[in-house]
């Protein structure tokens, strides 16, 4: 069994290197960019997601998925760049214990689910909180997981080593996650409004919402 | 951490055989990477540096090791947050 994380061997070693790179830089600034303060929920958020991605859904007679968690991190933790370092945290608790994700792939697996994911859910998430919270939520968790599968495909396919053209790549990756996004958009709205309920996200705790966490 | 976050947690890893090991092998569970995979014949690579790969743990059924993977797993995530609790 292997999973939405890309495996060795799938990436080229330019691939590797470049995405590695750029995950590195991103994830430097992230670290900065995150509150001292805000780190012991973060790693919090990020247990809770390694266990929530190993309830895998298996969908009969097709492909399946697990939720990524990507997009929710951003909104309960107020800040993308703290939903980044706690992707980053679980992928690599899964690449180094458990195989989940190549080693070489930890920095494409970083970009698509730590970076494309939580930016396009937190993007969505902004512009529709005020007024359709739920709906912000749900786009969020399925668009940004569609982006993401389609960031995947991309990757693969820049590789001329591949010898397949993006025209194959980018929708094999990219209709399959925009279907199975729904669910990760249902996952995601289920647990906003959950949490909503109880009063635990950041707008509704006021030392969490006083700060302003770009 | 509050007890309710450990509750949730604890319960999550419990039914996560269900839906990790059961139901995943029931249905030949593949994910849009793998039927890419497939498609474009990569394959991947045989070097491992664990002995817990794929969330399973030598010498026990695949159920059980399922859910001792994903306690060890969370232990690291518990752990990193006391850490970073002591040091706020």
């Amino acid at each position: 069994m292997t999973d939405v994380h890309i495996p060795d061997g799938y990436l080229d070693p330019y691939m590797a290197g470049a995405t590695w790179l750029i995950a590195a830089i991103y994830l430097y600034f992230a670290a900065r960019k995150t509150p001292r303060d805000l780190l012991p929920r973060v790693s919090a958020v990020a247990g809770a997601i390694f266990v929530a991605q190993m309830l895998n859904w298996p969908i009969p007679g097709g492909t399946s998925l697990h939720f990524v968690g990507g997009a929710f991190a951003a909104m309960y933790l107020n800040s993308p760049w703290a939903a980044s370092i706690a992707i980053a945290i679980v992928l690599a608790v899964q690449t180094l214990l458990f195989h989940d994700g190549g080693i070489t792939a930890y920095g494409a697996n970083v970009l698509n689910m730590g970076v494309v994911y939580v930016w396009i859910g937190w993007a969505l998430w902004k512009l529709l909180e005020r007024r359709y919270p739920l709906a912000g939520a749900f786009l969020g968790g399925w668009l940004g997981i569609f982006i993401a599968g389609t960031a995947a495909g991309l990757e693969i396919g820049l590789m001329p080593t591949i010898g397949y053209p993006l025209s194959i790549t980018i929708p094999a990756m990219a209709i399959p996650h925009f279907l199975l996004g729904i669910v990760e958009g249902a996952i995601t709205v289920a647990l906003v409004a959950t949490l909503r309920r109880y009063g635990m996200m950041p707008a509704q705790i006021p030392v969490l919402a006083a700060k302003p966490r770009p | 951490m509050s007890k309710r976050y450990l509750t949730l947690i604890l319960i999550l890893l419990l039914i996560s055989p269900i839906f990790g090991v059961i139901l995943a092998n029931a249905v030949g569970y593949a994910e849009p990477l793998d039927n890419v995979a497939d498609m474009l014949d990569l394959n991947e690579s045989e070097i491992n540096w664990t002995p817990f790969k794929d969330y399973t743990v030598p010498g026990l059924p695949d159920v059980v090791g399922y859910i001792i993977a994903g306690a060890m797993g969370v232990a690291v995530f518990i752990l990193l947050t006391l850490l970073f609790e002591r040091g706020r």
